[in-house]
């Protein structure tokens, strides 16, 4: 049978380091149908292939690099690429994403994905030319930087026509949370799929394509594109220009403001330093254009453009350079009491060019700067170091000695939070918040309620990317959310009313983004996504709308027809082989939670002081949650009936053999 | 008359512009089969957005053996005629911006050719990277006025 869907190159690249060997398969079809494609693709292939005692740094384990039918295409925001395998920090289902340029190159190259396994006898790299695609020898490029890597290779190849992945040399040493970097700057960072990577002795890809992409329905899908297009020109918080000239810094200010702006370890709800950290101080004083407008670069095809890229010109930390993003600047910032613009941006770069997530590594850096200042960490434990909140050389030599693996605190630091935690003991635990053995990003759960029960089921642990419910942080009218979420609590952050409906809905539609291959940002989580444009206008007393309709975007370009509800239920799918993953390493009702800090501390200052996140609220909110996906109430394990309903029959034959489905 | 103005300065690197072009030209998305190109040098954070100038003196017209190109002298435009065309490629070498490709498929030469008026990247892109005006006079007029308003601000003159 050949491959006959729109929007897709059409094959896979299976590379097997172990043996050598590169092979080139079709799509499946019913994958494609099924699955979409990047995330909900990868979720099947490690469902497949990695068995539950896998460890996640030996060869047996699989990565993933994936994009989606729409990736590389012309359409509102395309060129997002899905990294997988399972995590070397939680050991459980790990994945990051990225906005690249390398995700459309593989598929101009011809390929969807790239699915590696094995491991290489020495260091080696995947060059991909069109057909001709290469294991070559890395002897040259291990232990270098992400950042001379990336240019070596593009000096190599094609130049600046050959786009790159790269991982760093905390990686190859073993630090558990390795980022994959694409074209310089871009990072999948959580969950440690880098690390995964460097234990395969696979050093980078580097892709060139010159082929093309073609789509089912040329005249639906123009139409399609441009009405998203409109949607995102016409959308008021799109046309405030705020994220397009401060990037996603612009969160620093709106975070302070609404008392979520993660602060010392999360030990209080706003940071006074916050303006030295704001995108306006980033744009005014290092940003190289001096444009407020446009002010950023784009990923593939995207309006909105909100990569900063800055320079320091003169000081200390003279000469770092790139583009930065508000959860990295959280991480090092505000997180770790720095106010210092400059030491943040360097910390931050130093984490890409080592390879580490910004976020993983700045939470464990603020955790210890909290043990430090408990007591609980000495300064022989730090090696001198006055790790205090705010000091930002101190955060900035963390990076290094993380990145290292040096000295007691490097070597703690590299295993992340929790692992360090309970290696430290003398009580560090309690001031740990990561959830599944994974940081929790810079918005306190505390006050903002949806976020932090997202955090609490997401499947990857705590992250803001499974749900992203920011409708509670937007000023979207009461009647749109009791509309959509059956409650007009749900757009108000300090509220419960209708979260639970909520995050499963952007749970649903955000894993056909991370599927398809377009942005977040881009959809109902920020602009222009159906039907918020067409609720809002119905609100406001009716008008013509543009909006990006997903399922009508991949249907113009795949010619598989999907409406909007068959679209929620593919996403819905998507996040349920995820569980299933998930259920087979173990993970249960109890570990769908939050911290103890979020639960029994209140916020001491800032907008939400004295807010908890109570644990009856969030117990009622999992019981509500497990229903609408079908998950049994006391276990967390998924029922038969609701696998097999939503297509998934495959997946409830494989847990009923190992006894993983619910009781009834 | 009109022309094609390129500004890196305001370029995102999104490459709408070769996307829309290709799915104009050729109902692919492809740039390589892009008539304008963003060349992105990510290591600098810089975007540079390159194409057709359609040149008054144009070389690629000068070099051609077979007077294959021409200008259009309705639109300006520098245009190829492809029953004439021989295919010797003399043309890419030639021209500065390297904005003439060869499909080695189709075995012809390729270049821009302001969609007779109504260029397709420049519908696409949205802070005006690449712009398609009527008359140099008003564009230079504009950035005159610009530049002038910032002067102004710094100087402090008039406030």
């Amino acid at each position: 049978m050949t491959f006959n869907l729109g929007g897709y190159a059409g094959k896979e690249l299976h590379i097997d380091l172990t043996r050598g060997k590169i092979t080139k398969v079709e799509l499946s079809e019913a994958d494609c149908k099924r699955f979409i494609g990047g995330r909900g693709m990868d979720a099947k292939t490690l469902f497949d292939s990695v068995s539950p005692g896998t460890n996640p740094l030996g060869p047996g384990n699989v990565v993933c690099l994936s994009t989606g039918p729409i990736a590389g295409l012309l359409g509102p925001t395309t060129g997002r690429v899905n990294v997988a395998s399972k995590s070397p920090l939680t050991g459980i289902y790990g994945n990051a994403n990225a906005g690249t340029n390398f995700g459309p190159e593989i598929k101009y190259a011809g390929y969807d994905r790239i699915v590696v396994r094995g491991r290489a006898k020495k260091p080696v790299y995947i060059s991909i030319e069109d057909d001709d695609v290469q294991i070559r020898d890395a002897k040259h490029l291990w232990g270098e930087g992400v950042f001379e890597t990336n240019y070596r290779l593009q000096e190599e190849h094609n130049g600046y026509d050959t786009k790159v992945a790269a991982i760093g040399p905390a990686a190859e040493k073993g630090v558990l949370y390795g980022s994959v970097i694409f074209d310089f700057w871009d990072a999948a960072g959580r969950s440690g799929v880098g690390s995964v990577i460097a234990s395969k002795n696979l050093k980078a890809i580097a892709a060139t394509g010159t082929g093309e992409l073609k789509v089912a329905d040329i005249d639906r899908y123009r139409e399609v594109i441009e009405d998203g297009w409109k949607g995102i020109l016409e959308d008021p918080g799109f046309k405030t220009g705020e994220h397009s000239s401060l990037g996603t810094l612009v969160c620093v200010g709106w975070g302070n403001a609404q008392g979520w702006l993660a602060t010392k370890n999360f030990t209080e709800g706003d940071f006074d330093g916050a303006d030295g950290i704001s995108g306006e101080e980033f744009r005014d004083k290092y940003s190289t254009k001096d444009t407020p407008l446009p002010g950023g670069r784009a990923c593939m095809s995207c309006p909105n453009r909100c990569k900063r890229f800055g320079r320091v010109e003169k000081g200390k930390y003279a000469g770092t350079k790139g583009n930065i993003e508000f959860e990295g600047v959280g991480a090092f910032g505000s997180k770790c009491g720095v106010s210092d613009m400059e030491a943040v941006f360097h910390a931050y770069m130093l984490a890409n060019d080592y390879g580490m997530d910004c976020i993983s590594c700045g939470n464990t850096i603020a955790f210890f700067m909290e043990l430090f200042e408990k007591g609980i960490l000495s300064k022989k434990d730090t090696g001198g170091l006055d790790l205090k909140f705010g000091n930002g050389d101190a955060m900035v030599e963390m990076v290094h000695r993380i990145g290292n693996k040096q000295g007691k605190l490097g070597e703690l630091g590299a295993l992340g939070t929790k692992r360090a935690a309970r290696k430290i003991g003398k009580g560090a635990q309690k001031y740990e918040t990561t959830i599944k053995g994974m940081e929790t990003i810079v918005c306190d759960p505390r006050a903002s309620k949806g976020f932090g029960f997202g955090y609490a089921v997401g499947s990857r642990g705590s992250d803001h990317l499974r749900a992203h419910p920011v409708f509670e942080m937007l000023r979207i009218p009461e009647d749109v959310g009791k509309e959509i979420f059956g409650s007009s609590e749900s757009v108000t952050l300090r509220t419960y009313g209708g979260k639970v409906n909520m995050v499963v809905w952007h749970e649903n539609i955000g894993a056909i983004s991370d599927s398809m291959g377009t942005c977040r940002f881009m959809h109902a989580s920020y602009y222009a996504g159906y039907p918020i444009p067409e609720m809002l206008a119905k609100s406001k007393g009716g008008k013509d709308t543009h909006s990006i309709k997903y399922h009508e975007w991949i249907s113009a370009a795949t010619g598989m027809e999907l409406d909007y509800y068959g679209m929620l239920e593919a996403g819905a799918r998507i996040v349920n082989l995820e569980r299933a993953i998930n259920v087979r390493f173990g993970i249960r009702r109890k570990d769908d939670t939050l911290p103890r800090r979020f639960i029994e501390e209140p916020l001491t200052s800032g907008a939400a002081k004295g807010q908890t996140f109570p644990e009856d609220r969030l117990n009622k909110m999992i019981d509500h949650y497990y229903r609408i996906r079908g998950w049994d109430a006391k276990t967390g394990l998924q029922k038969k009936r609701k696998l097999i309903d939503s297509g998934l029959e495959d997946v409830a034959e494989d847990l009923g053999k190992r006894k993983l489905l619910a009781k009834k | 008359m009109g022309k094609l103005v390129f500004d890196a300065n305001l370029c995102t690197g999104c490459r709408a512009c070769e996307l829309a072009c290709s799915f104009k030209k050729e109902e692919v998305f492809s740039p390589t089969k892009s008539r304008v190109r963003v060349v992105k040098i990510d290591e600098e954070g810089v975007d540079v957005p390159v194409g057709c100038e359609h040149c008054d003196d144009a070389p690629c017209i000068a070099v051609c053996p077979v007077d294959a190109l021409y200008e259009d002298l309705e639109t300006g435009a520098v245009l190829i005629n492809h029953d004439t065309c021989i295919g010797c490629r003399l043309c890419i070498p030639a021209c500065p911006f390297a904005a003439i490709s060869h499909d080695p498929v189709a075995k012809r030469v390729y270049k821009c050719d302001m969609c007779h008026g109504e260029p397709e990247c420049v519908k696409w892109c949205f802070t005006g990277a690449i712009k398609h005006v009527e008359s140099l006079e008003e564009y230079t007029r504009e950035k005159r006025k610009a530049i002038a308003e910032k002067v102004s601000e710094g100087t402090g003159v008039g406030q």
